[in-house]
């Protein structure tokens, strides 16, 4: 494959902005949805926008340290490079260079980058919830990485632009959804898991340890923590759709899927309350531990 | 200004001062603007509930009247807070917590007093165990009057401190440190010479230059001399009585 050294630096710097501006309007959804389910109005069209410039412009902030400013690095970091690693219609330059390996492997980054931080923050509740977040990496892996074997299996390669090759040939029964609803479920539960929303919401719980590894952060950290989220519902949702939903042909459907993706969770969210930690656990590596298995014997059977 | 007490060199006051509009470019005009705008358009909220006013909130939250709509959301820690929702009485004990949490907030920060309490001491006014000025002890930007407040009342309150922030008018918090000495002088009344928060607001003051011709004074020459006891917290009140007579 030849090297077109312009096309790539399009790529680099288009694609994080594409992330977060998709991911800003996920935000709002979310909280829109989360309105109209306890039937309010909800928040104005540019109430995420609003939240993170505000973030930045507060006059005072405080700093736990170079540690503490480090990890925010770490962390956008990370994020910024699953976005140029994702497939979508148009950009996959670098797709074709990382595969879903690539991608498992940087999604531990930004977790890890925020216990960096937290630990310099010294605050008990951040301790408790980046060690909370950490269990729940080790619970949510567990199914996800088993969905992951399983459509390498079934569609003979890890390379995400491929997979989604594979899926537009064969049209809607080509799936990964249809052709393997089982792990296509288990990763819906690990996904709810990621993205920390309720009844897996343990290391956020605001009522509980004060919003966990977020408790010290203020000003443009606490802003660097939401330009994360956006990113990560845009990631997980996209992860989502080229595995199961067959990617985007173009932009059109290639929104509409990561939309109804990330609605799920959401939705799920505003009515379920939250488990302990250990629950959570023995759920995870119970339930959708076990459907994700049959659901790999399955497709080893074929 | 004293400059001799400050713990940190800062400028003299005449580039303490607030740079006038004229004195801006025009880039920096347009991005305060914006910084202004958004500062205006969403507000965390912190709630300190123990007073009677708490019970105003939910309305005020929830599908009835919808807050939400305004960009407010409640948050629950002071680091990521923008208002401080004081809703009703402070006892000696809570107002304590109150400084402590007001200190640990990011400015531009607001205040805002519920109900007649924090006013004047409303109904408690007899009561040897609450504060009756809130204004005394932190600077409040806006105070709802009523005992209690109704939630339109409240949402009068927010919408006319939305207003006062998108005019760059909700400053109260810039007076904490410029007239921190009289504050602490209050503050001490109350809770004893030896008192002490884990907030640096001098040396903040001096690092963002928001330091004013109150910040330093009386008051704050205090916190210098009882910051040794801080230090040797484990020494027992008497013996450091006596170790500081005997230095």
């Amino acid at each position: 494959m030849d090297f077109d050294w312009q096309h790539m630096l399009i790529e680099l710097l288009v694609m994080p902005t594409l992330a977060f501006v998709v991911g800003l309007v996920m935000v709002l959804m979310a909280r829109r949805l989360r309105a109209r389910i306890e039937r309010r109005v909800g928040p104005p069209f540019w109430q995420p926008l609003w939240d993170i410039l505000k973030l930045y412009s507060k006059r005072t902030q405080v700093s736990h340290g170079h540690m503490h400013e480090i990890s925010i690095i770490v962390l956008l970091g990370g994020m910024i490079a699953m976005e140029v690693f994702l497939p979508v219609p148009g950009f996959d330059t670098f797709a074709h260079h990382g595969d879903a390996l690539t991608l498992i492997y940087l999604m531990m980054v930004p977790t890890l980058g925020m216990a960096l931080g937290v630990s310099a923050c010294a605050n008990p509740n951040g301790s408790i919830g980046i060690a909370r977040a950490l269990t729940a990496m080790l619970a949510y892996d567990v199914p996800f990485i088993i969905t992951v074997a399983g459509a390498a299996m079934l569609y003979g390669t890890t390379s995400l632009p491929e997979i989604i090759a594979i899926q537009q040939q064969q049209g809607l029964e080509g799936w990964g959804a249809v052709q393997m609803p089982l792990l296509a479920l288990a990763a819906l539960i690990s996904m709810q898991a990621m993205l920390g929303k309720e009844p897996f919401e343990i290391y956020v719980a605001p009522a509980e340890i004060a919003t966990g590894p977020m408790t010290e952060m203020s000003g443009k950290f606490l802003g660097s923590m939401f330009i994360m989220q956006c990113f990560q519902l845009y990631t997980v949702s996209v992860l989502y759709t080229t595995l199961f939903l067959g990617g985007g042909e173009n932009w059109a459907t290639f929104l509409i899927k990561i939309f109804v993706v990330v609605a799920i969770p959401m939705t799920l969210t505003n009515i379920f309350p939250r488990y302990k930690t250990e629950a959570v656990v023995a759920w995870l590596w119970k339930w959708p531990t076990a459907i994700a298995l049959v659901g790999l014997f399955v497709v080893m059977m074929r | 200004m004293n400059q001799q007490n400050f713990p940190v060199q800062v400028a003299p006051l005449e580039s303490c001062r607030e740079p006038g509009p004229e004195e801006r470019s025009m880039l920096r005009k347009v991005l305060d603007r914006v910084g202004q705008y958004c500062q205006s358009r969403s507000l965390f909220v912190l709630h300190y509930c123990t007073g009677c006013g708490a019970i105003e909130l939910p309305p005020s939250m929830t599908s009835r009247f919808d807050l939400e709509r305004v960009g407010m959301q409640p948050m629950v820690t002071p680091r990521q807070a923008d208002i401080l929702l004081i809703t009703g009485y402070l006892s000696v004990k809570t107002l304590k917590r109150v400084i402590l949490t007001y200190e640990q907030m990011q400015s531009p920060k607001y205040v805002m007093g519920f109900g007649s309490c924090t006013i004047n001491g409303g109904m408690y006014w007899n009561s040897y165990a609450t504060v009756k000025r809130l204004g005394d002890y932190i600077p409040v930007d806006t105070y709802i009057a009523g005992c209690m407040p109704r939630p339109e009342a409240i949402q009068q309150g927010f919408l006319d401190l939305i207003e006062r922030i998108d005019g760059g008018r909700a400053v109260a918090w810039k007076d904490y440190y410029r007239n921190y000495d009289r504050y602490l002088g209050h503050q001490q009344h109350l809770f004893g010479r030896d008192w002490l928060t884990p907030t640096d607001v001098v040396g903040e003051a001096a690092h963002y230059r928001l330091a004013g011709d109150g910040t330093l004074g009386p008051h704050t020459a205090l916190l210098d001399q009882y910051a040794g006891y801080h230090q040797a917290w484990g020494v027992p009140r008497e013996q450091y009585a006596e170790l500081e007579a005997s230095s």
